[in-house]
């Protein structure tokens, strides 16, 4: 396996008393590709929210690199995250969205246009550049959002329920080629779902979680294959079934 | 971390904004209501005049209450639910009364329909104007437009689809309107009629200058402050005027979410019918004409050599008005409308930030603060701030003046922009943090930029309200700081009546010009 791009020890996090992360621990390897599964309401947000840094852990460590990052500031993670409601500058041309950040940092500034374009062209979005994200279709815009989060060429990009609020047939789409910018850029993704296919069609590695405990963490072969409880068992069920029901209507 | 030193500057900030707007709100008001004593209850309560001044304000307030509803309920009907034309002609010429002082609906009053009123000469009718009649006719055109443009914004929210089932199963139209309009509308209407109803009883303007010896507890308040320095009895009269306004506050607070909250499934479809649109055509004609003819007649006379004799056109009357320096008192109420327009909507631009983007149980009591200057009528808050700030440093200046108006208007227009932000996307601050970029950008090019077409709006309200208000500002004006609209008191009081139409045009003119200003420029975005 690669090297350990991620390492989350011990995280604990209580809401007015109430647990949300109870003792998380788990590595995240470079380049791989790591979905989130639970119910709702199990902590997977506030998770995601802590490794980018903006929230923080009552306790606990996160280690990139090999290094603390505990206590670092969101913006100087080399994280990137991407939002189920895109969360767009819609002020802002598509173009304007996604080159904004460089331009107003003196360091990126220099290239910064043809940086976005580039982003823009290799998702498809060049012909859209002018246009406001009110004027596109969701799943264009979750491509802005993308792009927008690529442009800043982060190593580890977080997804917090990205395709939730499309419809099936451009979940379908995005989620090909989702898995193709990932190998191109050769990002590190921990992403949200609760939609089981997509994260047995997506991932490396998948966790599932409940209760705000970790359950379990493994690649999808050996999550079916040995279930830790009969939590992930009656979750993994259900997904071989939704699996196979899917199959059937494609053969069909 | 970034996000300690922002939580730092959030609670500095909330800090900053709740101890001004307390110092301006809050401690004004409680100054006024410690004021209140036995003694002064008691020779407000023992004078000959106050029973009967009670009795007309109420009698004129409920009775233009209930016409302002009627009114405005029908012309919100015929516009959001019949399908005729010149839509936008009817809505300019029904804001045209937001837009002149109140005390200039009772002047245009008096021109028309006075002694020596225009359709009274043509027509030749012996009716009184003056007293309960007049308050109640000026009244209604100083409420209805405002009435007009709630009731309609409900409307425009409820939902076809019971109506439609109803329909279907045979329910008679009647009945409809009974059963599922009436209820759907009774909690705003609820609403609607006491921010009518304390609209009417706080205005001091028409009563003034139509009332005659038909005394309402505004003008008693005007009177005992203005003619007397009685401010201690101001303050009792203001502590009752105050009541009407404070159920209304709590009754909308109850129901603020109502209107946004609800979801439309099937908007109301327009009435094609011949005969519901000659209909509405024929109302909203005459209302217009009721909102026109007085404009025409201030014209008429303004620039009329001697009205009604002579008719050539003259400007004396407006060189009359210079001489008298409204030339100096238009320039007073521009600088102040500018001020409360700049200052105003940056003020709740930044408290809606606040309160908006960055919740917590501070931004409650900031909010809170901010909308119960709502609450308080205009006198109220003039006659509290004369008796707060006598002593300070503000005090015959146009400063306070400032204050007062940004004060008296702050309540709707932070609700505006207080909506706009909180409807904008819930992560962008966190898009923001991730991504590098600084708060100050983020509020500049992203919340700012966003909701231009809001601060627009706000700044227009700050604008037109300060240019035309004569309430909270005229026990704090003095003869070098005067607002112009508060030269209409005085020409009444000389029976220059036509200065006062001058001036009144001057201020509608101003205000056209604001208006369209701004509808350009948010428009082209
Ligand atoms: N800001 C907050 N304040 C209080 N409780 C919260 C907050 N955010 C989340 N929670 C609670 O913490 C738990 C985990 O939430 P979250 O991480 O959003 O779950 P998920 O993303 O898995 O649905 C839930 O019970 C939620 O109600
Ligand atoms: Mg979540």
């Amino acid at each position: 396996m690669a090297d350990i791009k991620l390492s989350i020890k011990n995280l604990c996090k209580t809401y007015d008393k109430l647990p949300a992360l109870n003792d998380v621990s788990f590595d995240v390897y470079d380049g791989e590709f790591l979905s989130i599964l639970g119910p709702s309401g199990c902590g997977k947000t506030t998770l995601l929210r802590i490794l980018i840094g903006l929230l923080h852990a009552d306790s606990g460590q996160i280690l990139k690199d090999g290094e603390d990052i505990t206590n670092i500031d969101a913006a100087k993670r080399g994280m990137g995250i991407v939002f189920q409601n895109y969360a767009l500058f819609e002020n802002m041309s598509v173009l304007k969205n996604v080159e904004y950040a460089l331009k107003i940092k003196k360091d990126t500034k220099d290239g910064a246009r043809e940086k976005a374009l580039a982003i823009l062209e290799r998702l498809g979005l060049l012909e859209h550049k002018d246009k406001k994200p009110g004027e596109l279709s969701g799943g264009q815009q979750q491509r802005v959002a993308i792009a927008r989060t690529l442009v800043l060429n982060p190593d580890i990009i977080l997804f917090d329920e990205p395709m939730s609020a499309l419809d099936v047939a451009t979940r379908l789409m995005l989620r090909d080629e989702l898995k193709k910018i990932q190998k191109e850029f050769g990002t590190t993704c921990i992403y949200i779902t609760h939609d089981q296919e997509e994260a047995f069609a997506l991932s490396d590695r998948i966790m599932v979680m409940d209760k705000s405990c970790l359950i379990q963490i493994d690649t999808p072969e050996n999550i079916i294959d040995s279930p830790a409880n009969d939590y992930v068992k009656s979750f993994v069920n259900e997904n071989l079934r939704k699996k196979i029901d899917s199959l059937i209507k494609y053969v069909r | 971390m970034h996000s300690i030193k922002h939580k730092g500057l959030d609670l500095a900030s909330k800090l900053i904004f709740i101890s001004i707007f307390a110092v301006f709100i809050l401690l004004p008001l409680i100054t006024m209501l410690s004021h209140i004593d036995s003694a002064g209850i008691k020779a407000v309560f023992s004078s000959a005049q106050f029973v009967p001044s009670v009795v007309h304000s109420l009698l004129t307030a409920l009775v233009a209450t209930v016409i302002t509803l009627i009114i405005s309920f029908t012309l919100a009907v015929c516009i959001s639910r019949t399908n005729i034309k010149l839509k936008g002609l009817f809505g300019i010429i029904f804001t045209l009364p937001m837009l002149i002082p109140s005390i200039s609906h009772g002047m245009g009053l008096l021109i028309v329909l006075g002694n020596n009123g225009i359709l009274t000469r043509l027509l030749n009718l012996n009716t009184s104007i003056y007293g309960f009649t007049g308050i109640v006719a000026g009244s209604v055109m100083y409420a209805f437009p405002v009435a007009f443009i709630m009731i309609s914004d409900i409307l425009k929210y409820q939902d076809y689809s019971p109506y439609e089932a109803a329909k279907i199963l045979g329910i008679g139209p009647l009945m409809r309107f009974t059963g599922i309009t009436l209820p759907y509308l009774r909690k705003p209407l609820i609403s609607i009629v006491f921010a009518v109803f304390t609209m009417i009883i706080t205005d001091y303007g028409v009563p003034l200058i139509i009332g005659g010896k038909y005394k309402t507890l505004s003008v008693l308040m005007y009177e005992e402050v203005i003619g007397r320095l009685e401010f201690k009895s101001g303050a009792v009269i203001g502590a009752l005027l105050l009541i009407p306004a404070v159920v209304a506050f709590l009754l909308d607070l109850t129901n603020k979410d109502k209107g946004n909250m609800t979801f439309v499934i099937k908007p109301f479809e327009q009435s094609n019918k011949p005969l519901s649109k000659t209909l509405a055509y024929i109302f909203c004609f005459i209302l217009s004409l009721a909102v026109v003819v007085p404009i025409f007649c201030f014209a008429a006379l303004g620039f009329a050599k001697r009205y009604p004799i002579d008719l050539t056109l003259t400007i004396k009357n407006i060189e009359k008005a210079l001489s008298m320096d409204a030339g100096t008192y238009l320039l007073n109420s521009l600088i102040i409308s500018v001020a409360v327009a700049l200052i105003g909507t940056a003020v709740c631009f930044l408290s809606a930030y606040l309160t908006a983007r960055a919740k917590t149980k501070l931004s409650r009591v900031l909010h809170l603060i901010l909308i119960t200057a709502a609450a308080i009528p205009g006198m109220v808050l003039g006659l509290s701030y004369a008796m707060s700030f006598s002593g300070s440093a503000m005090y015959n200046t146009i400063a306070i003046l400032i204050v007062v108006n940004i004060v008296h208007f702050v309540a709707s227009p932070y609700m505006m922009i207080y909506n706009s932000l909180s409807k904008i996307n819930e992560n962008l601050e966190d898009v923001g943090k991730t991504m590098g970029i600084g708060r100050v950008r983020m509020i500049k090019d992203v919340f700012l930029a966003q909701s231009m077409p809001t601060v627009c709006e706000m700044a227009s309200y700050f604008f037109v309200n300060s240019m035309m208000t004569i309430s909270a500002v005229s026990f704090l004006s003095t003869t070098s700081t005067k607002p112009i609209a508060l030269m209409i008191n005085q020409f009444e009081a000389n029976m220059q009546l036509e200065c006062a139409a001058i001036v009144s045009l001057a201020i509608l003119i101003v205000n056209i010009i604001i208006k369209a200003v701004f509808r350009l420029i948010t428009r082209r975005k």
